[in-house]
């Protein structure tokens, strides 16, 4: 494989400055004590590269919290195409560019969503290593190695920056930054698989991810899922923060003379008391017990359509946002997989 | 793949308006898009009123031409909104969507349809197309339930259905008592006293629509005269915001309803968790 290069970590100003060139760029930034953000930056030290989660996943760019669609004005009905310039996502780690595969999926199934592509369409998206800290699982759900979603990939190995090439646009933007990045040699190669390797092995979180379909199937009427039910506040707080949360609301906003408005998209939460009931005040889902346990086989067990895939990439964000403190999905896993060990102990 | 926003509707003007009862309206809709052509049987529509939102309706007619019919119950604010409109005026209509019932299975086979309530707007548009195509299939039982005998729907069009020798309708209400509906015969009961009634065998194909409990009582009786879960066929309601696999207020367990179904056959949703409309049924 050739298209490896590194950039030694004194030209990254340079290289920096050739992003910004090309648009906007957004990266983690430091907002509190703990928390992050993404972020549009201006210069190198604004980027915080110890960052792991951010309060919202980079989502928000591709998918915003509230976007308008559709105007209409008298009996003219429109699609809205607003100007969206072009952006430079950097900082993005594994567990956010496989939740990015997964709204690509989502967004793109037909038929495929144009707003969503749009965005996307306009980004460049720049991938960077991290190291897990206690919350951190995408190990157990398979997505702790970057597999697509990024134009570049860059891993930390010391002095330099590791490059992998994920598109051509990636590749390309390397051309353009030729001056300041060089191949990779076999010892910077020995230095990244080093770097994954070390890495792999210091997962502290997890769960083994084997029987996870079934766990779920065969665990649908756990008592588990009455305890965290009741402690649930339904605030709705855990879907937002998820890079893989997609579900929306749409919603009418109207002028005063209601001679023309527009059509909005909103995120919405599965785990809102309103979010399944339909006309006859009826609620398919009408207890907090019935919107987690809803919400945690979506994420764990995944899709009975064709998708396929599990819709949790372990990023944590739910566990660290909880007010309630219950959405620990490790540890309702574990549970959920110790509980089924018990009764086959007890029947042998 | 297509340039244009799937969430955009087309302009659909309202044709007719005909009162069925008080909160029950049969409208009828020009279709500038002409996408509206492709309805079959059980699929939805999402229906637009401007500056108020969006809501699920079923394909009520077998054949979509130039115009589409939708039965619309005022119940919130869409629809109370389009009660409040005249013909003439315009909304949004996009569709169709999802998965219908599966005329093509039914095809040289006894056919029954049971419609409970406002259930009977999708079922109508099946026996429209059952009967257009009447020679493909066998059989044709119609049963239809109803509250109180007021709530009758499609009045004319049950009269000339009555009097036709290749379709056996069974109406029933709950209560009947009130003014004479001298021309129809409405019998005092329940669905599921009328699938009781009918000759049913386990050949049958059976598509149902109406609400949840209806579905658990009808789908009881009706396993009773024999017939096996795949010949069932049920139409779910969910809160369907966007028809089409986006939005994800219609899971059903990990299946969007609005692409998968709403039509499915009680063989698939016994697989399925939180399917409320039948009882999982052990073997
Ligand atoms: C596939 C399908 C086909 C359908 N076909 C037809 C048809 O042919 N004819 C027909 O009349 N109807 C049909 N419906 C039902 C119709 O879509 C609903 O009645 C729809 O809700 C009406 O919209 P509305 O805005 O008027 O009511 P809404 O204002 O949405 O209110 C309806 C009900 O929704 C609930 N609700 C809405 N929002 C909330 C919230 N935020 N919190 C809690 N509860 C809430 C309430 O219980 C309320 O009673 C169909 C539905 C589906 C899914
Ligand atoms: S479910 Fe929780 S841990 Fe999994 S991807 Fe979503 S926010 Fe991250
Ligand atoms: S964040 Fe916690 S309390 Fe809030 S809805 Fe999610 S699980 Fe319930
Ligand atoms: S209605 Fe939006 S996903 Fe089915």
């Amino acid at each position: 494989m050739n298209n490896c290069f590194v950039l030694v970590k004194e030209l990254f100003e340079e290289f920096f400055a050739l992003l910004q060139a090309r648009g906007v760029v957004y990266a983690p930034v430091r907002v509190s004590a703990q928390s992050f953000s993404f972020r549009k930056v201006d210069s190198v030290s604004e980027i915080a590269f110890e960052a792991l989660r951010t309060i919202l996943p980079p989502k928000k760019f591709f998918y915003p919290q509230q976007e308008t669609i559709i105007t209409y004005e008298g009996d003219t009905i429109r699609e809205h195409e607003p100007e969206i310039p072009f952006q430079i996502l950097f900082g993005v780690h594994p567990c956010d560019l496989a939740g990015f595969g997964i709204m690509d999926t989502i967004f793109g199934a037909e038929p495929a969503d144009n707003h969503y592509r749009r965005r996307r369409e306009k980004s460049l998206v720049i991938g960077l290593s991290c190291m897990p800290d206690r919350h951190c699982f995408c190990q157990s759900m398979g997505t702790e190695c970057p597999r697509g979603g990024y134009d570049l990939f860059v891993t930390d190995i010391g002095d330099e920056y590791f490059f992998s090439v994920g598109t051509p646009a990636g590749f390309e933007l390397l051309q353009s930054a030729r001056e300041l990045v060089s191949a990779a040699t076999e010892t910077h190669r020995d230095r990244y698989k080093n770097f994954w390797n070390t890495r792999a092995d210091s997962f502290t979180n997890g769960f083994s991810p084997d029987n996870l379909h079934s766990v779920l199937d065969m665990e649908w009427d756990n008592e588990i899922w009455t305890e965290l039910g009741q402690r649930c506040l339904s605030c709705g707080n855990c879907t937002p923060v998820c890079p893989t949360c997609y579900c929306f609301d749409l919603v009418d906003i109207a002028s005063l003379n209601g001679e023309s408005g527009e059509r909005r998209r909103e995120w919405d939460s599965c785990q809102f008391s309103g979010f399944a009931s339909v006309a006859g005040d009826f609620n398919f889902r009408p207890t907090p017990v019935d919107r987690l346990k809803f919400w945690y086989r979506h994420k764990l067990h995944g899709f009975d359509d064709p998708y396929g895939f599990k819709t949790c990439v372990g990023c944590g964000r739910c566990t660290v946002s909880c007010p309630a403190g219950i959405d620990d999905l490790v540890d309702v896993v574990k549970r959920l997989q110790k509980s089924r060990e018990r009764v086959s102990h007890v029947t042998k | 793949m297509s340039l244009s926003s799937p969430l955009i509707s087309a302009k659909g003007i309202i044709r007719t308006i005909v009162p069925m009862t008080n909160d029950n309206h049969l409208f009828e809709f020009s279709d500038s898009s002409g996408a509206l052509r492709a309805c079959k049987p059980g699929q939805f529509v999402e229906l637009w009123v401007p500056g108020v939102g969006e809501c699920p309706i079923s394909v009520c007619s077998g054949r979509v031409g130039d115009t589409i019919q939708l039965m619309v119950r005022k119940v919130g604010r869409v629809t109370s909104a389009l009660f409040q409109m005249s013909e003439g005026d315009w909304v949004g209509l996009r569709g169709p969507y999802g998965h219908g019932f599966p005329v093509d299975k039914y095809k040289g086979k006894n056919l029954c349809l049971v419609a409970g309530g406002l259930g009977v707007a999708p079922i109508r548009s099946l026996w429209q197309y059952v009967i257009d195509h009447r020679e493909d299939f066998g059989k044709l039982i119609l049963i239809y339930g109803m509250r109180h005998s007021f709530d009758l729907l499609f009045r004319q069009e049950f009269q000339l259905l009555l009097r036709r020798k290749d379709i056996e309708v069974y109406i029933a209400a709950e209560d009947t008592a009130g003014p004479e509906i001298p021309s129809l015969t409405v019998q005092l009961g329940r669905v599921t006293d009328m699938i009781d009634l009918a000759p049913i065998s386990a050949d049958f194909e059976v598509a149902l629509c109406g609400p949840p409990v209806m579905y658990k009582y009808a789908v009881e009786r009706l396993q009773k005269k024999g017939i096996p879960a795949s010949n069932l066929w049920l139409s779910l309601e969910r809160h369907m915001k966007c028809g089409i696999g986006k939005c994800g207020h219609c899971f059903v367990g990990g299946r969007f309803t609005c692409k998968s179904g709403p039509v499915f056959s009680l063989a698939e949703l016994n697989l399925l968790p939180e399917v409320i409309e039948c009882n999982h049924g052990g073997i």
